[in-house]
């Protein structure tokens, strides 16, 4: 009896994009969540380029968060067929998080 | 001169760099509504044309960000030596020095400081996918409209910060 092979790849999952895709949602709410600690005086980064100031500091601790997450998330998901309802929505829900974390009016509100 | 080293990095910045981004942003989510397809056993073409949209739009959002913050922003947060009255080569000092165009620091340039890195972000992770799912980007509706969001919200930011950016150099031009 002829049997038939299926090769499976990681680009025929979605576990890939959706690691992409909620990694940028944790890396937009690292942004807003390192700002307002910054704003609240709980944590400060330290400049890393001290004529632009902190904001080199909070941007490059953001980015790393959001790469490590990345990184995390595909190891653990690239071979997975991941359900994207749930995904999608903690992912826009984060964003909007780090969204609002970044705007100057919610500040004044903390 | 025309025009000084600062006058330039800050139309590099804005027009060049975040200009191109905004383009490539419109030309992407464009794309992504206009292939929509009731038949999704048809992979729709031009799945390249659009991951390299997305490539560029997030190689130049990242460098955007970079020249704005490390290149544009030192000299437009520099401090006035005491004893100057004249801050037209100090901008940050000049918005703050009236109540009238104290926002355009607390708002306005307080957001961009932020808020571009979080759409470079979303841009780069939609340049992955776009890349790595090439047509399959295209036939699955919930990978679609997840590029779609993230993309809408990215040219969103952009737009957002920019139309700031365009308000503070009008007020306190680099030049």
């Amino acid at each position: 009896m002829a049997t038939t092979s299926v090769s499976i790849t990681s680009r025929d999952v979605n576990g890939s994009a959706m690691a992409a895709f909620a990694a940028a949602g944790i890396g937009a709410c690292a942004m807003g969540a390192v700002v307002l600690l910054n704003e609240l005086g709980l944590f400060a980064a330290p400049a890393l380029y001290a004529p632009a100031g902190g904001v080199t500091g909070r941007t490059t601790l953001a980015t790393i968060v959001w790469l490590m997450a990345w990184a995390v998330l595909h190891h653990r998901w690239k071979d997975r067929e991941i359900a994207p309802g749930r995904i999608g929505a903690v992912t826009l829900m984060l964003i909007a998080l780090g969204v609002l974390g970044t705007l100057p009016p919610v500040w004044a509100l903390l | 001169m025309l025009f000084t080293d600062r006058s330039i990095w800050t139309m590099v910045h804005g027009i060049g760099l975040g200009g191109g981004a905004l383009m490539g942003l419109a030309a992407a989510l464009f794309y992504l509504y206009a292939a929509r397809s009731s038949d999704l056993s048809v992979a729709p073409p031009g799945s390249g044309a659009l991951a390299g949209a997305t490539v560029l739009s997030a190689a130049l959002l990242w460098l955007t960000v970079i020249v704005g913050t490390y290149i544009v922003f030192p000299p437009y947060r520099a401090t006035p030596p005491a004893g100057v009255t004249d801050l037209s080569e100090f901008p940050r000092a000049l918005v703050l020095a009236s109540p009238s165009t104290a926002w355009l620091h607390a708002f306005a340039m307080e957001s961009k400081e932020h808020m571009p890195w979080i759409a470079s972000m979303l841009a780069t992770a939609v340049a992955f996918v776009a890349v790595r799912y090439r047509s399959r980007l295209l036939q699955s509706p919930s990978l679609r409209n997840m590029a779609m969001a993230l993309l809408a919200i990215s040219f969103a930011l952009v737009g957002f910060v920019s139309l700031m950016g365009v308000f503070v150099n009008k007020v306190a031009p680099l030049d």
